[in-house]
């Protein structure tokens, strides 16, 4: 792949702590790559790194194939969105988004049909004379937005850019910033600490913990097989068992079926023995809660998710105290290495 | 006052404390007759006239105005620069810094004064204009540092990163960015350092001198040799243009904002 | 320029301290054609002679007096202020700031007025029939903490205000749902969340009060002396600079150490102010 920036060997410590810890990291051109994490995995610090605020403690930064380890803000010619937008509150939205332009000395009619082109690319050149302090959250992230993509970066960073906002303008947003990557073909990092933003806008996922990296991939690999627990748990897999191997594995809700002990089909793959603590719906979902027993002898917990109108009247059946089996087909199970 | 009499009896006590002393300065400047009576004998602003055309209340205004634009002007340039490095810069033991230049607060200002008259008019031979101007500045410091940094502490930091992303150089940043949004405090810290200065009496008496007197202390002086309404008018006079200079940045700012930054 | 803060605070720190701290500690330890030990000596002489600790004490005295009066008077004022819902809280509140902006000869010169022998208190108590003959009321230590009181009010309400301000008035309408009356929600919720604030004002103007020049020396004469008139005379009038210094160390001293015992208050209360 072609790297639009890379990490090599970068570590940041303050004091004591390592936010991050020998990071070896490729970002690779024209793809949206996503960090993401639990607060404090070092993904924010990462970001800033690259964005020249905070020097590494070691390590090198490459942008373009050139080395930028050390090299200020203003000479990086990235473009920045950060969590509170820092829009200029005495400048008009036009005025903001031409900042760059003028301090590249573009000269003022090319400047303004430059700021007109990446206000329609967001959608906002109906509010080019307004102040920040007249638009909504939303709006005004767009306009930080349009800000950073106006001068042409040759990466686009973002910092968390959707938290601030409420879940509908959420969701809308990420087709958004999706739409804007493609018509652009601009190269994104974007930082955040929800799964779902990051499966659903992702090229590349990389899943960060205590400034290390857990796994990196395509959203649908990451997903279906995730490394470690640590990755496993952050996407919201449940059934964690340990085997007679000593090896783990876990299985996802949608995947683990409870059948009554008398009625189990022979098949290859998981089959346990458990018992039922609980049986409910929720939604368009059942949801069965089972305890077992893992092979080092710990008692577990199981969850089991069905799509109601798949169910036969036999497993709606179901309650606390019945003994049951739970059943997974081979492909369905996930093998996670123990995390170093 | 919803039915609290004992508070609403003090708070009432307390009103007059504070106004009515004024008020009274203001009625006896009105009087027709020659003599500082309450009440006035009759209304006239006869001693108004009298009040600005006494040549030491009008070389000493000229003074005041004088000494109050330089030392404010030397406070905010010399103040400005340590609120940003205090606020925005990586130095070791800050709140030392801090504490430092918001002293003059702490320290009585007749210690200051001696101070200066001791080593600067006559240890170094100064004029008494030198020795007030570094006096005020001084005294003057505190508000510089203190009213300045309440209003960049409110601003996001990330506006200056956003700048430097975008291309702009630190000094660049500071004209476009962060002065615009300091503007209300350097002018709130204008205010007050202006007026403090103007008012300032105990540091100003001291360190008078025969070619430079401020107009506290000769209105000081006065009082103690007559006791005449044109004190009365003069006063008057001052507190009409303070009124004026209030309501001015009330509208440009408002109060709240002006006196954020006082307490400690 | 952050990554240089040294550039900016060279210019301000170097007069800060060449203006102000090296020649104040000069001035309190070694002025003059005066040794430091005569400083001293004198010092220790002002500890134990009879007329000296009566300013002292003076000083200190009208300091509390005028502390007290100030935080009484003042936080009514903040608390009524702060929890009015009349759209004239602003306007009154302004009324009691705003005369911060004028000098204390002026505000000051008002007592003369009223407090004189042909003064308006005097013909009041005449007029009542209280007494035949005005008293005499002006150099006296009642029209200094009278004078220093109108002073520092306005300072002791701007604290207390900001103090109430801060506390959520939620809190009121809670004490008085689970039964609390009026007066108990002020000194069970209200006065103690307010600390801070209070703490804040009674040092500003205790320190304000001790030090304080123009109205003790307009309203006290030559009778009534307290630190900084002794100063005063001590530097301008004898021209005894070993004694100028050595009361002036007695002032500072002053007020330190209510600074310090103020900080180890609210340290202690665990409150931050």
């Amino acid at each position: 792949m072609t790297s639009a920036a890379e990490f090599t060997g970068v570590t940041q410590s303050y004091g004591d702590t390592v936010a991050v810890d020998n990071l070896n990291l490729q970002i690779e051109q024209g793809k949206l790559t996503t960090l993401l994490g639990p607060s404090g995995c070092g993904k924010t610090t990462t970001l800033r790194m690259l964005a020249g605020y905070i020097t590494p403690s070691a390590g090198t930064i490459t942008i373009n194939g050139a080395d930028a380890t050390r090299l200020p803000p203003e000479k990086r010619n990235l473009g920045m969105v950060f969590q509170s937008y820092a829009l200029f509150p005495h400048m008009t939205v036009a005025e903001n988004v031409g900042f760059g332009l003028k301090l590249r000395k573009v000269p003022a009619a090319q400047r303004r049909d430059v700021v007109m082109h990446n206000l329609d690319l967001v959608g906002l050149a109906h509010l080019a004379d307004r102040k920040p302090k007249a638009l909504s959250g939303g709006q005004q992230q767009r306009v930080a937005l349009a800000r950073a993509i106006a001068i042409s970066p040759s990466l686009l960073l973002l910092d968390e850019p959707l938290s601030n906002l409420d879940a509908r303008l959420r969701v809308q947003m990420r087709s958004e910033i999706r739409r804007i990557q493609g018509e652009t073909g601009l190269t994104v990092v974007l930082v955040t600490h929800d799964q779902e933003e990051a499966l659903e806008m992702s090229d590349t996922m990389v899943v960060m913990r205590a400034g290390k990296v857990m796994q990196t991939g395509a959203p649908a690999t990451v997903f279906s097989t995730p490394a470690n627990r640590f990755v496993a748990d952050f996407l919201g897999y449940e059934n964690f068992l340990t085997q007679s191997d000593g090896g783990l594995i876990t299985v996802r809700p949608e995947h683990l079926r409870v059948t009554s002990a008398d009625r189990t089909p022979q098949q290859p793959g998981l089959t346990v023995s458990a018992v039922v603590t609980d049986s409910v719906h929720r939604g368009v979902d059942h949801i069965v809660t089972l305890t077992t027993t893992d092979a080092t002898g710990a008692a577990v917990t199981l969850v089991s998710t069905t799509r109601r109108d798949t169910l036969s009247t036999d497993d709606l059946g179901l309650h606390p105290g019945d003994t049951v089996v739970a059943q997974a087909r081979d492909h369905e199970i996930v093998r996670l290495t123990p995390e170093k | 006052m919803r039915g609290r009499p004992i508070l609403g009896s003090l708070a009432v006590l307390g009103y007059i404390i504070m106004i009515v002393p004024i008020l009274f300065v203001v009625s006896t400047a009105f009087t027709a007759g020659d003599a500082l009576t309450f009440p006035p004998q009759g209304l006239s602003l006869r001693w108004f006239g009298e009040a600005l055309a006494y040549q030491p209340f009008v070389g000493a205004l000229l003074s005041s105005l004088q000494l109050a634009v330089v030392s404010t002007l030397l406070a905010l340039l010399l103040g400005v620069p340590v609120t940003l490095a205090i606020q925005r810069g990586k130095i070791p033991g800050k709140s030392l810094v801090e504490g430092l230049f918001l002293s003059p607060l702490v320290v009585p200002e007749l210690v200051v004064g001696l101070a200066l008259y001791q080593q600067i008019m006559i240890g170094l031979h100064q004029t008494s204009f030198v020795a007030l101007l570094v006096g005020h500045t001084v005294l003057l410091l505190p508000y510089a540092v203190r009213v300045t940094g309440a209003s960049l502490a409110l601003a996001d930091p990330a506006i200056e990163e956003a700048a430097r992303g975008l291309g702009a150089s630190p000094l660049r940043t500071f004209f476009s960015v962060t002065l615009p949004l300091l503007r209300p405090g350097i002018f709130s810290a204008g205010l007050l350092s202006f007026v403090t200065s103007f008012n300032n009496v105990p540091l100003s008496l001291l360190l008078q001198s025969r070619q430079f007197r401020t107009l506290p202390v000769t209105m000081l002086d006065y009082v103690q040799q007559s006791y005449d309404p044109m004190i009365a008018a003069m006063s008057t006079l001052i507190l009409a243009g303070t009124v004026v200079i209030a309501v001015v940045a009330e509208k440009t700012l408002g109060f709240a904002k002006i006196f954020g930054g006082i307490n400690k | 320029m952050t990554r240089k803060p040294a550039l900016l605070l060279i210019p301000g720190l170097v007069f800060i301290l060449f203006g102000f701290a090296v020649p104040s500690a000069i001035m309190l330890l070694a002025p003059p054609s005066t040794d430091t030990a005569d400083v001293f000596a004198r010092l220790g002489a002002m500890l134990t002679d009879p007329y000296d600790l009566a300013i002292i004490w003076r000083t200190v005295r009208i300091g509390l007096i005028v502390t007290v009066a100030c935080v009484v008077l003042g936080f009514p004022i903040a608390y009524l202020l702060a929890r009015s819902t009349s759209r004239f809280a602003g306007m009154w509140l302004a009324l009691a700031i705003f005369p911060l902006l004028l000098s204390n000869v002026v505000r000051t010169f008002g007592w003369l007025v009223i407090l004189g022998s042909q003064g308006a208190f005097g013909q009041l108590l005449v007029v009542l029939g209280i007494t035949d003959q005005p008293p005499q009321l002006l150099y006296t230590e009642l029209a200094i903490v009278l004078g220093l009181i109108q002073l520092f009010l306005p300072l002791a309400v701007i604290s207390c205000y900001s103090a109430v301000a801060q506390v959520d008035a939620g809190l009121d309408h809670a004490a008085r749902g689970l039964g609390a009356t009026k007066s108990q929600t002020l000194w069970q919720i209200v006065i103690p969340l307010s600390r801070p604030g209070i703490l804040i004002a009674g040092t500003l103007v205790f320190a304000g009060a001790t030090t304080a020049y123009t109205t003790p020396y307009l309203l006290g004469g030559s009778s009534q002396r307290m630190l900084s008139t002794q100063l005063f005379s001590y530097a301008s009038v004898s021209v005894d600079w070993a004694a100028a210094s050595a009361t002036a160390l007695i002032m500072t001293l002053l007020v330190f150490m209510v600074s310090g015992l103020s900080s180890l208050i609210s340290r202690k209360a665990g409150v931050t102010s």
